[in-house]
């Protein structure tokens, strides 16, 4: 990186490079609905998308659709990622329990979280509860499966100096396993929010009173294709928003002594 | 509760087993206490009153099964077959030429990345404006939530060819395209096979969304109609359904996978 030729060579492929492929897939979308003569509801050209988000941002109205969805992702994950850490846990440190647990949980891992959504309306409605608990039933699978496989692959002597040390079971648990299985935990539960957020978009659009997916389906209905579009570049950015927020808290932690 | 791993050899009765009587346990405890549940939720109030017994749902689900599972079940599968071949091909052609054209890569691979975080599921709506309520929408989705898995796999094929190998291969004198077909390809369709039952279940789960959401054939509109007349035990069966569908899928294709690549270990045959 020292060698000036090196240096811009990278500012080339990392800068530059990217930005034309951004600005010709821009264009190339652009030329489409020009040529075509495509009408706003089939295809809108990128401003009116870009004008579209800008009016959005503007009405309250989606600020509380965005908060209703991030509540409901919030509550859900925390719930889901605690209960299936420590189950996990659980699994991973008790033989029985691992092998008592296995076929009810790999025979629930197969009923995907997007089949649950027309029982949790049935359930509790289109208010927010549902939508909770399909995020913490989401999130919670992934949580226990990763967990008890990481746990497992913990160094065994690990186990056998703190053994040695005199530990008490539980707090070897704590304190040894997963400690040492914490960053491939953590990895798990950067994954678990991408599957979390999409769950919550999913139920939203199957029935609820308020959020990002409702509002989407809402636009998507009434045809106005330059706001379906702003709401998906919406639920990507908070997607991956929320995935990087969650990857730095859990690295900070990590980092932590 | 004994957690010393190491000393798990030298019990008296086999491992094998003990797993499966414990398995089975585990599996009636939580039929049991799914039907005490039921019962106790049966004559209160609160949330979840309408809790069907197991049995009552294993009762649905046969009356399901001979009426018209099998007409749903193809319709299902034909979207997501049709979606899952589309997203597969397109995946790995992609691959290969961003995988080993390096401009293309540096042009094209940004705009792959921000794309591949708006999952499929928020396509859905836009699906629908474009495509209406048909097979072509849902077969779209299904393919775009495909390629969106496969393509990271493709790419990691077509650029993890050690080179190593490709400088073998030309001092043996392969031209090109003979590198390409015996080294290049291979080792991008081997790592596309992971990639393909890596994304049977994000493929599988789009058929649920698009079938509630353009609820007009298949498992998912079946799905919608019995939860709109109330019909709980039949919306737990089709459920049911689902995941029986989905657990075939992937025990098919494992076993296809070791079939065709017997050299990968079971570990990494594992569940995803």
């Amino acid at each position: 990186m020292t060698h000036p030729r090196a240096h811009a060579r990278l500012i080339k492929d990392r800068l530059l490079l990217p930005l034309a492929g951004v600005l010709l897939v821009l264009a190339a979308w652009e030329a489409t609905v020009v040529a075509y003569q495509l009408p706003a509801i089939v295809l809108p050209s990128p401003w009116a998308v870009l004008r579209a988000l800008g009016e959005l941002v503007r009405t309250s109205a989606f600020w509380h659709d965005v908060g209703v969805s991030l509540y409901e992702f919030a509550v859900g994950y925390a719930f889901g990622t605690v209960l299936g850490i420590a189950c996990g846990l659980v699994m991973g440190e008790s033989r029985a329990f691992r092998q008592a647990a296995t076929p009810v949980v790999e025979s629930l891992r197969f009923v995907v979280p997007f089949a649950w959504i027309p029982l949790t309306i049935l359930w509790f409605g289109t208010s927010v509860v549902g939508k909770i608990v399909l995020v913490a039933y989401a999130v919670f699978f992934v949580m226990i499966v990763s967990t008890a496989r990481a746990i497992a692959q913990v160094d065994p002597t690990l186990t056998r100096v703190a053994r040695m040390l005199g530990m008490t079971p539980a707090r070897r648990a704590i304190a040894v396993h997963l400690r040492a299985a914490a960053p491939t935990i953590a990895s798990a539960a950067r994954a678990a929010a991408a599957i979390g957020w999409i769950a919550v978009v999913a139920a939203e659009y199957v029935g609820a009173s308020a959020g990002l997916g409702l509002m989407i389906t809402n636009a998507a209905t009434s045809l106005a294709t330059p706001v379906v579009i702003a709401g998906m570049v919406v639920i990507g950015l908070v997607g991956a928003g929320v995935s990087a927020l969650i990857g730095i808290l859990a690295r900070k932690r990590l980092e932590a002594p | 509760m004994d957690p010393k791993p190491e000393a798990a050899g030298n019990r008296r009765r086999s491992p094998h087993a003990q797993a499966w009587l414990l398995g089975a346990a585990g599996v009636a405890i939580a039929l049991a206490a799914w039907t005490l549940l039921a019962y106790l939720l049966a004559g209160g109030g609160g949330v979840i009153n309408r809790l069907p017994t197991p049995l009552r749902v294993a009762r649905d689900l046969l009356r399901y099964a001979s009426a018209d599972l099998a007409r749903d079940v193809l319709s299902s599968l034909r979207v997501f077959l049709l979606g899952w071949l589309g997203g597969v091909v397109c995946a790995t052609l992609a691959g290969l030429l961003l995988g080993r054209v390096r401009l293309l890569a540096n042009v094209f691979l940004p705009v792959v990345e921000a794309i591949r975080p708006v999952s499929s599921i928020a396509w859905v709506p836009l699906s629908i404006v474009w495509f209406g309520f048909g097979l072509t929408g849902k077969v779209f989705l299904v393919g775009l939530a495909v390629f969106l898995v496969v393509i990271v796999y493709a790419l990691d094929g077509a650029r993890r060819i050690p080179p190593d190998l490709v400088r073998t291969a030309s001092m043996l004198g392969m031209n090109a395209r003979q590198r390409f077909a015996s080294l290049v390809l291979p080792g991008t369709l081997a790592e596309v096979l992971i990639g393909s039952r890596v994304a049977l279940m994000a493929g599988w789960g789009t058929v649920i969304v698009a079938e509630l959401v353009a609820a007009d054939s298949g498992l998912g509109a079946h799905l919608i109609g019995v939860e709109q007349s109330y019909d709980v035990p039949a919306v737990m069966a089709t459920m049911a359904c689902f995941a029986l569908t989905g657990f075939a899928m992937n025990a098919l294709f494992t076993l296809a996978e070791r079939r065709l690549m017997p050299w990968r270990s079971d570990d990494t045959l594992a569940a995803p």
